[in-house]
């Protein structure tokens, strides 16, 4: 904490933190737990909810709100660092434009086969066997 | 040239103090430790069409990992009250929220034990998932045969050579000469135990031989030697692995019997003598999970690392609970603090990411 606001206490707004980040814990549940029919919605609400969450411990419980410019001198270049590599691996391993021919995909194409001639397949059931779709 | 003193010494640098330079220095590095992780992680699954998501089949418990957010919030909400105490010069108040926080990692450690249990008893762990049907069947095979041949070394202690043959040839003149002695009551227990083993190694041979040749097991195995002549493959019943029990609804579990897991089931694992024989197995443990590898590998590094990073955390506070917690030490609690609220942020992110997305 700087050296300005040492003399009051912050306990009212660290609580008030604390309070916020719980609500934002049981949205993410209460997101889970609706179960959307595209899972690609919850999965934008969580992490949205845990960006939000993130930015509160960062900017009270961290002190950064309180702290002057040094703080991006020494956070923006680990930052952009720290995306370097699942940006470099996205394109290939992440987007591939070919079909990487590996044992799991063969599998995979099998279980859809199945599940598109047999019976009823659930959408998010993607983790399960072709024998469990009895 | 004389020195005045009057205005403040000009300070180069940042204007934080050293060790707290050097704390978000570290935690820089510690930035891209986790991007490193969580990002591949999640790249990973972009690029795995087919990734386990029904967390009954990896044993994801999201209760238990809400709890333990829940459970790291109130900590690191701990510990800013108890930064605030020290630079407000009430170091008992600073004292018993430092203890509570060490209380609420130690809880985050238990309930992350108990998750990792599951992980264990369920065998998902890195190299250790089957990834299909076929690999199943593989592992189960592997797996009666290590029992079996444990069973069987236990038994046949006298042969030389230790090779299965010897052990076996050891075994059935053990079962003769107990009952040749004919003293049931008191070779009892060793000649049925005996028995049984000789009984697993028969079922193993069975399994073996029908997964080899991806039988069902709707043929003897008297009959499965004659299929070699037979023609025409329409009239082979082909081997299916069956349905696996729901999450922990083992009880009224019964697959059908031409199935493996039928088979298993019933000439196994409730078969009052060789049960006990693969004691401690259950059929999950051979439930295949396409991606269950890559998954568990994960799984275990980014909740791994974080536990580390965890512990090292608990160290810290209790290094700070040890000093006297005076204005002095201030620097020091704001560290650990700072420390702690980024195993914090780090959670934040692996909860959604792991257990819900």
């Amino acid at each position: 904490m700087s050296d300005h606001d040492e003399n009051h206490s912050h306990a009212g707004t660290y609580f008030a933190v604390f309070i916020a980040l719980c609500v934002f814990t049981g949205l993410s549940i209460l997101a889970d737990a609706l179960s959307f029919s595209d899972r690609n919605i919850t999965r934008v609400l969580v992490l949205a909810v845990a960006s939000a969450k993130a930015l509160c411990v960062m900017m009270y419980f961290m002190h950064l709100k309180f702290e002057s410019a040094w703080k991006y001198l020494l956070l923006v270049p680990t930052g952009i660092l720290a995306f370097a590599l699942p940006f470099a691996l996205f394109p290939d391993v992440g987007a591939h434009y070919y079909t990487p021919d590996v044992p799991q995909v063969r599998e995979y194409a099998l279980q859809q086969a199945a599940a598109g001639t047999g019976e009823h397949d659930h959408g998010d059931d993607h983790g399960k066997p072709a024998a469990e779709h009895h | 040239m004389s020195h005045a003193h009057a205005a403040p010494a000009f300070r180069m640098g940042i204007p934080i103090p050293n060790g707290k330079l050097g704390m978000w220095l570290f935690l820089g590095t510690e930035i891209m430790f986790f991007t490193a992780f969580i990002g591949t992680y999640i790249v990973m699954r972009m690029g795995s069409p087919g990734w386990p998501t029904d967390i009954h089949v990896t044993h994801i418990n999201i209760i238990a990992g809400g709890v333990n957010t829940f459970v790291l919030i109130l900590s690191s909400y701990f510990v800013v009250v108890a930064h605030d105490a020290v630079l407000q010069k009430n170091p008992s108040k600073a004292r018993t929220f430092m203890t509570a926080s060490v209380l609420l990692g130690i809880l985050f450690l238990g309930i992350k034990s108990f998750e990792y249990y599951g992980k264990f008893d369920y065998d998902i762990l890195p190299g250790h998932v089957a990834e299909s049907d076929r690999q199943s069947m593989e592992k189960l095979l592997t797996i009666v045969q290590t029992r079996m041949d444990g069973h069987l070394s236990a038994a046949a202690p006298q042969s030389a050579k230790r090779e299965r043959e010897d052990l076996l040839a050891e075994l059935d003149t053990k079962i003769t000469d107990l009952q040749a002695a004919g003293d049931d009551k008191k070779a009892g227990g060793e000649l049925q135990k005996a028995q049984a083993i000789r009984k697993l190694y028969n079922e193993y041979i069975n399994l073996r031989d029908h997964i080899r040749a991806e039988v069902s097991f709707a043929i003897p195995f008297a009959e499965l030697d004659k299929l070699r002549t037979e023609t025409d493959v329409s009239k082979i019943p082909t081997l299916a692995l069956g349905p696996f029990p729901g999450h922990h609804h083992g009880e009224e579990y019964a697959p059908p019997a031409d199935t493996l897991l039928g088979h298993v089931q019933k000439s196994i694992l409730t078969d009052p003598e060789l049960g006990p024989l693969m004691s401690g197995f259950k059929v999950e443990r051979i439930r295949p999970i396409l991606y269950g590898n890559l998954f568990a590998s994960n799984y275990f590094l980014m909740t791994g690392f974080h536990a580390i990073h965890v512990i090292i955390g608990l160290i810290l506070f209790l290094l700070a609970i040890k000093s006297p917690l005076s204005l002095d030490n201030a620097v020091f609690v704001e560290n650990a603090g700072l420390y702690w609220h980024f195993v914090d942020l780090v959670w934040i992110f692996l909860f959604p990411l792991i257990y819900i997305v």
